[in-house]
Parts: structure tokens; sequence; C-alpha cells
């Protein structure tokens, strides 16, 4: 178990700016998720952790030790790849003993151990298959086991659920999340699906194009998303470009289309801002203390156990999400429809710089 | 420890690494010394005239209508003769010079071959028809090599009592005269039934890997037959094709195998591989800087031949975009039209073209061959193999040096495609992968040159065993085994670097995550999950290096003690009458080596290698 600590990572490829001065602090124990769209350098920042690649610049700390140009095999941050990379000559036991047998372990002790690293990942018995033999889930726990079975500092995740079938990567995302509770081990998981990062984690980073946006539990990152684009890429959710008219401490009163609403204020000093309003805080109900807008349905999508209501005001649409329920018939393109929104659930942030 | 942005820059890897930086400098080193200096050598050599920089030596070329004569060739492509009381149509081509003769050599097999290649390979890949199976293993015939032994059965094919006039003039009488056909155009006729598989192999693989549904989207639009081919069908498969036809160019302009046996005819001999060659042999002319000249321009023009292409297959790279879908392979039962010419001119075109090895083996278990078929059955020649003392000397020393230059192909190619194949952002990446496929475009005859000047001038090997002015101490093997070396490299680079592409690099990294250091990733991994690619990459330079012809009819004949295999073969069909045999004998030994190298890839590895023939 150790805390690891990222200060400033810079990392250029040629003239691309992969990581623009990473900045990470993680906890003990901790399941930190990186996430982030294709290219933001979330698996960048997990391979340099893990030795496979050396930052520019800045430092990287596990516990008070500096490790940053410690190369992979002295660093004991073992990496769970993508594709799994279980070596296609050598049976299941020997992918699994194969760091051991490194450290000069004994052959007896390295049987046990391997052992214990199958029964964890519940693949007693497979030892003298070959990975080919193996299912993909099966794979999967392999390379964990084999991650594992070293007893490593940091045990780093490069989208291990992404190969995998609907059904199985709900399966194997418990299982991740039992075996990291079991071993109290820290885990930097990456991947660049919100709701399982949401799912898994203690704490999330998202990321884009080579920084870091915002930190922290997936409950902050859903509910109080600091930027524009952690709003939108956590979820669906209503952007709205306004301006603001009025400011009052942490409240701000602002303006689009013809309404004038006030929300909760995260703005520098500009005034054009967005409005990030999620879908399921629309009401179609009367609330307290909040906003009420009339205009036209556009579309009415249903999707089983909820409804998307889009609405249409002025040249703004707006999508409220609401259980399916009865009472909801009503709603019919071009009818009239009125959404209301608590204040708090306004969130005002700055424009996104483009 | 930081990193050390130099040593990225040139290694692709930020930490010095011994294993990474050896893999590049130890191919690196080698190609430099024994391919790059040597042939600068001879071009300082070429440009030297009376100590100064001079263009004297290419000026006596160009000047000179025995190597240059564009504008009035002498002799005519095809002459009527009397022979005792019958007339013949006698061949044997112009005469432009030696420069110009090579270069329309070389055009001319690379059209015959292509459409000889193309024509087999579109018949076996896209028709069904009784008999495909048997013509499939037939085909697999004429890329058997047998240095010398097959340009001697294509001439008797080809003399007025031949095979050839045996069916069309005395059988089917579609010939009015006889032909004989002798000279440039025997030389022509020979290496395109030598190279002509070189073509079928690159444009079977080409149709085969068209995706069916560029072609049926075609038809879908209302294309069909001919129009079909014309315009989807070919133009897909014409990068393959065209690469296949460019390798057989500059095969053809460094073969020395049709020339020698063509040159009881004076024309045969002005091309410009014979005259280097002859050069070499006659010895009075050996160390002439004109030859050197003469070995720069071929040099010249096979790089431009091999840059074009590169920078053409490169551009034509058609990345097929289709995904997913069936992929049913396109395969018709043909026509009556079409299976009319399948079998009337498609098969019996074949036949003619496996007879030389066919005729190889005939040669040697008969005791001569004068007329059409050879007469006298004997099993004396193939008993010499093991017998005849010098035979068996020679076969010894050729094991002894393919084995040699095998391990250090081996090493070369695995180092070079490790280094340029993981390391690829290494700005010395690109250079090491260039240097490792460029010997396919330097004529074997070129190479031999090279390092005529190089080991008996430059100072550290000048009067030692590779010097071969140093008659007393030259040792032939050691300068074959240096050839041997470069010359095959290309071939088992592309196969491991083959099977490095296809271990994908999160296989190492994972044992270098894990805790193993670079060395141990490497033998531990990547070695054994690459084993068939390094046993076929084996296999296929042993095949090439025991046929290697240029080299070993030069530098490798000066001391019959060392002969490799292709220097006695030469001896032997320049030699007494019925030696010709035993150099057949020779051949289909050859040929048992090759068949066997390609039972074991087959077999063993699992995986099909397409065996090219080359000299």
């Amino acid at each position: 178990m150790v805390e690891v600590k990222l200060q400033n990572i810079v990392k250029t490829f040629g003239e691309t700016v992969a990581l623009k001065g990473i900045d990470l602090d993680i906890k003990h124990g901790e399941l930190f998720t990186l996430l982030g769209p294709s290219g933001c350098g979330k698996s960048t920042t997990l391979r340099i952790i893990a030795g496979l690649e050396y930052p520019d610049s800045g430092k990287i700390y596990f516990g008070d030790e500096e490790v940053t140009y410690l190369p992979s095999h002295q660093k004991g941050a073992v990496l769970v790849f993508q594709n799994y990379a279980l070596w296609p000559h050598m049976t299941v036991f020997d992918n699994v003993a194969y760091g051991l047998k490194l450290k000069g372990m004994p052959k007896e002790e390295v049987r046990k151990k391997v052992e214990w690293a199958l029964e964890l990942i519940k693949l007693k018995g497979f030892e003298n298959r070959y990975p080919t033999q193996l299912s993909g889930g099966q794979q999967q726990r392999v390379a964990i086991a084999r991650a594992l079975v070293v007893e490593p500092k940091v045990l780093l995740l490069d989208e291990p659920l992404s190969n995998l079938d609907a059904k199985l990567r709900l399966e194997m995302r418990s299982e991740i999340r039992r075996i990291q509770r079991e071993l109290g081990i820290t885990v930097i998981y990456v991947t660049h699906d919100q709701e399982e990062a949401m799912a898994i984690s203690d704490r999330i980073a998202v990321m884009n194009v080579g920084t870091v946006e915002q930190v922290g539990t997936p409950k902050e990152i859903y509910e109080t998303p600091r930027t524009e684009f952690v709003a939108s890429f956590m979820g669906k959710t209503n952007v709205v470009p306004a301006k603001v008219v009025e400011r009052n401490g942490d409240r701000v009163t602002v303006e689009f289309e013809s309404f004038r609403m006030e929300g909760l204020h995260y703005t520098d000093n500009s005034d054009d801002v967005v409005l990030v309003i999620r879908p399921e805080r629309i009401r179609l109900n009367q609330v307290e203390n909040g906003v009420s807008l009339t205009g036209t349905v556009d579309l009415v999508e249903y999707y089983g156990f909820f409804v998307e209501v889009i609405g249409l005001f002025g040249e703004t649409r707006l999508i409220a999400r609401t259980i399916s329920d009865r009472g909801l018939e009503g709603l019919k393109p071009t009818k009239p429809v009125t959404f209301y929104i608590e204040k708090d659930d306004i969130i005002v942030l700055p424009k996104q710089q483009l | 420890m930081a990193v050390n942005k130099w040593v990225e820059r040139f290694f692709g890897t930020p930490m010095p690494d011994a294993v990474v930086i050896s893999s590049f400098l130890f191919p690196l080193i080698y190609l430099i010394a024994f391919l790059i200096i040597p042939v600068l050598v001879m071009l300082l050599t070429a440009f030297l005239y009376h100590g100064h920089i001079s263009l004297f030596w290419f000026k006596s070329i160009f000047g000179s209508p025995y190597y240059f004569n564009p504008l009035h060739p002498e002799g005519s492509l095809v002459t009527t003769i009397q022979q005792g009381n019958q007339t013949v149509y006698y061949l044997s081509g112009w005469d432009f010079g030696v420069v110009i003769n090579s270069i329309l050599v070389s055009l001319t097999v690379m059209l015959l071959t292509t459409i000889l290649g193309v024509t087999f390979a579109f018949v076996m890949a896209r028709y069904d028809f009784p008999g495909k199976n048997i013509m499939r293993i037939l085909l697999f015939v004429p890329l058997l090599v047998t240095p010398f032994v097959n340009v001697v059965v294509v001439k008797k094919m080809f003399l007025p009592n031949g095979l050839i006039n045996w069916i069309f003039y005395q059988h089917l009488h579609l010939f009015p005269h006889p032909i004989w056909i002798d000279g440039l155009v025997g030389v022509i006729i020979a290496q395109s039934i030598t190279y002509y598989p070189i073509v079928y192999l690159n444009a079977y693989a080409s149709f085969i890997n068209i995706d069916p549904s560029l072609e049926e989207q075609a038809e879908n639009l209302g294309s069909r037959g001919f129009h079909l081919f014309r315009t989807v069908t070919f133009p897909l498969a014409l990068p393959g094709i065209a690469a296949g036809a460019t390798l057989v160019g500059i095969f053809s302009l460094e073969d020395l195998a049709a020339p020698i046996v063509f040159q009881g005819t004076a024309i045969a001999k002005k091309l410009m591989s014979f005259q280097i060659y002859s050069s070499f042999v006659s010895g009075f002319a050996i160390g002439n800087p004109q030859m050197a000249a003469l070995s720069l321009i071929m040099l010249t023009i096979a790089l431009i031949m091999f840059l074009t292409i590169r920078w053409y297959v490169g551009m034509k790279q058609y990345a097929m975009l289709s995904k997913g879908g069936r992929w049913k392979p396109r395969v018709a039962k043909p026509k009556g039209w079409q299976a009319a010419i399948i079998y009337l001119v498609v098969v019996p075109l074949l036949l003619i073209t496996i007879f030389p090895q066919i005729g190889v083996v005939l040669l040697a278990f008969s005791r001569r061959w004068y007329g059409t078929w050879p007469e006298g059955f004997t099993l004396a020649n193939m008993k010499a193999l093991m017998t005849q003392p010098d035979i068996v000397r020679v076969i010894e020393n050729s094991l002894i040096y393919s084995t040699v230059a095998i391990a250090i192909i081996l090493l070369l190619s695995l180092t070079a495609s490790y280094a340029a194949g993981r390391f690829k952002k290494a700005k010395l990446a690109p250079v090491l992968d260039s240097l490792a496929t460029i010997p396919i475009a330097v004529p074997g005859i070129v190479i031999a040159m090279s390092y005529f000047f190089f080991f008996s001038t430059v100072p550290p090997f000048k009067g030692t065993i590779l010097d071969p002015t140093n008659l007393l101490a030259f040792f032939p093997g050691a300068a074959l085994i240096l050839a041997y070396s470069i010359r095959r490299l290309p071939f088992a680079a592309r196969s491991i670097s083959a099977g490095i592409q296809q271990v994908h690099v999160s296989l190492e990294e994972a044992a270098v995550n894990l805790g193993a250091g670079r060395w141990k990733a490497l033998t531990s991994i990547l070695i054994p999950m690459i084993l068939l690619n390094l046993l076929g990459g084996a296999m296929l330079s042993f095949v090439y290096c025991m046929s290697e012809t240029s080299v070993g009819i030069t530098l490798g004949s000066i001391n019959s003690t060392w002969y490799p295999i292709t220097a006695k073969m030469r001896e032997l069909i320049m030699g007494a009458v019925g030696s010709a045999s035993l150099a057949a004998a020779l051949g289909v030994f050859l040929m048992l080596v090759q068949i066997l190298a390609i039972v074991i890839a087959n077999v063993i590895t699992k995986q099909r290698y397409s065996f090219i023939g080359l000299t």
C-alpha cells in the first residue's frame, strides 16, 4: 500500500503535448479512476506511473520515495493491460508465476503464491491451460492475478473491461472492487466510460486534452461539475449558453432567450457563461424555490422506465427526464409544456474556451 | 538517472539500454562495413583516373559503341539460315551495346514474366476446374532453383532438334520451319521461364487479397468480364504485380547463368553482368576501373528500379476499408471458351515452363543429350554426389558456408528487426530498415566487384585471407560468407520482422513491468513467440545461400579447393562433354535441399513460405 503523488507531469510525443502538467494525489488503498475521452492522456499517465514511459518533466512519488525515472521493472507499479498481454506460449501457471520466478523465489513458494492468486480470482484448477483456451473474462482474471501475485505497491488497470461483453463487464466490475477491498491495495483505474467510473471509484480525475479538469468523488463530479467539459462528459446534460446580468455572492442571475433565473455560481469574471442542468432535475410539476419555463413540446422519447421530453423554449432545446407514469399522454409535439427547475440545480459555469 | 534526449532521439529509448543500443549498432555497423563501404570504395575507383576525380571511365563506356550504341543496332531479330537441307528461323536479337542490351533484356523479361505470372495467377485464383490441384502442384516446380543447368535445358529445348520444334514443328506443324532461339533472345526466354514464378506468387497473393465485395459491387453496378478485370481487379492487384515484376527486372539485370550458358554466341556476352564477370575470370582485366564504372551503372539502374517500386507501392498501398462481412473467395467454374483457353493454352504453357526442372532431372540420370531427348540411363552422376571427392568437397563447402552465413543472418535480422520494429521513433530505425532491405537491389556481381576492390586495397583487410589478390592466403569462404550474409539478409529479415509485428508490444511491456530486464523479456517472451518466423527465415536464407551464383562463381572460384557448389556447376557446364550431367546431378541435389526446406517450413511451422527463385 502506498500513496501516489504526481507533480506537474509534462509529456510530449514529437510535436504533440500529451500531458500539460498533471498533478494528482492518490491516497492509500484508494480506487482512483482516470476518466476521459480517447486521446486525453489518461493511458499515457498510467504508462508513466508504470515506468513504461518517462515524463519530460515533473516528479512521481510513491510514499516519500521519488520514482520518476526508476525503470519499470524496479518500480513496483504493475499494469494490467487493456488487451491483457497474456503470453500465449505459457500456461496460466507460468504466466502468473513469471514475476515471482524473476524475483528468484523458491519453487515451492512460487507454487503457493500462484495458488493463492488463482484462488483469489476464482480460477483454481486452470493452471495448465493456455490463454487461448480461456474465455475473455477468464483471461482478464489471469492478467489481474499475474499482476497481484507480485504484491505490487500500486495496481494499474488500463480499460480493463473494454474487451468484455456487457454482462461480463458488470460482473468483473464488482469482482475488481471486491479484490481491491479484500487486499486493501491502491488501484489506479483508467476508463472512458463515465458510468463505469462512477460505479467503481472512490475518487475520479476527469481528464481532457492533457489536463486534469476536476478531481472528486463520483457524486461531486456528477452533481457539482466545475467545468463545462466535466458537466457534459458525465452523462447526458443540458448545456445552455447564457449571459450574467447580476452577481450576488455565490449566487448569480443569468439570462437566456427571454428567461431570467438564479443559479449556483462557479464563474470567473466573464459574463459569457453556460447553464448546466441535469435532465432528471427538470421536473414537469411545480417545485418550491425554483423557476418555471413555458414552451412547447418538440419531441417525446420513450426509454422504458423513463421518458425524455424535449421542450423548445425560443430557440433553445431542453431535455427533461422523468419516470414513465400515467398522466404523460398529454405531452405531444407542438403542445405547450412547462419545465420546473430548483435554483440549486442550475449550475453556472464559465463558457469552455475552444 | 534521467531521460537522455540524445539517446532517445537516436535509439528510441530514453534510458541508455545495452540490449537496445547493441541491437541497433550491430546490424548497422555490419551493413556499413560489408555493404556500404565496399560499394563506396568501388565508387571511388570508378571516379578516379590517374589519381584525379574524373568521369574518364564513364566516358570510355558511353563513348564506345561496344557498350552504348542506341542508334545503329547490329544484327537482326530473326534470320533464316540453312542447316543441312532445311531452313531454320534463327532468333538471336539486336545488339545495342552492352548497357542498352541489359536494360532491354531486363524490360522484356519483366513484360514476359508479367504476362505469364498474371495469367497463371488469375486462372489459379479465380477458376475452379478439374485438374486444378495438379496444376497447383506443378506450379511449385518452377520455383526450384537449379543454377546454370536449367538454362542448359532451356537452350536444348529451343534448338532446331529440341523439344519445342519436336512438338510444334514436327508433330503439330504449327511452325513452317523449325525455330532456333539463341543469343539475347535465348537469355530472355531462359530468364523469363526462370523468374516468372516471382510475378506469379505476387500476383496470386494480390488477387486472393482483394476483398470480394469490391468486385461484387462493380458487378452489381453492371461491370462484367474484361471490363471488370480492367477497371477493378487489375488496378487493385497492380502494386503487388509491379513489385514482383520489378524484382524480376533486377534479377534479370544481375543474372549470370543465362549469358554464361549462351555465351557460345557472341551477342549473349554483351550484357553488363557478363562483362563484369568475364573481367573477373579472364584475370587480365581484373581490377580494371572501367569495370567498377560499369558495376556502378548497373547498381544505379537496379537502385532506380527498386526505389521507384518502393515509392509506387507505398503510394498505392490501399488500406482495405472493408469491415466485417462475408469473405467468400470469388472462384467460378470456367465457361466453355474459358475452359478451352485453360486446357489448350495455359496448361501446355505451364508444362513448357516446368520442363527445365524435369530436364535437369533427366540430364542427371542420362549419359548424353544431343537430340530431343536425353539418352543412356545412368546412376553414375547421382552416385558421384557421394563418392567423387571434388563433388563431395563442394557440397561440404557450400553446406559450411551457408550454415555459418545463416547464423550471421539470423543474428543480423533479429537485432535489426527488433530495433527497427520496436523503437520506431528512433532516428536510426528507418536507416536500419532501409539498409536491411537494400541488398535486394544490389546485384551480386556488384557485391563481388566491390569486395574485390575493398578487400584488396583497404588497410585492415589488405593482405589478409579476405584479400583476393593475396593468392597464397586468400580464403574465398570468408568472402562468400560475408557476401551471403549481406545478399540473403532481406529475406530472413522480412520473415522475422513480420513475426515481430504480430507480437503486440504489450506482451514485452508486461514482462518488463513485472520485473524483467529487456534481455530477459527478449529471450523469454519475444524469441519464443517468433521461433517459427526465425525457423522460416533460416530455411529460406539457407536455400538461397546454397544456390547463390554471382559471388560464388567470381570470388568463390579463385581457388578450386574452396569452390561452392555453384562454382563447380559453372565449371562443369563449360567443361568436357557429359560433365553437364554431373552439374545436373548437383542441380538435383539443390532441388532436394529446397524441397526438404519447404517441407520443414510447411509441416513444422504450419506456415506457407513462398520460395522465390534467385540465383
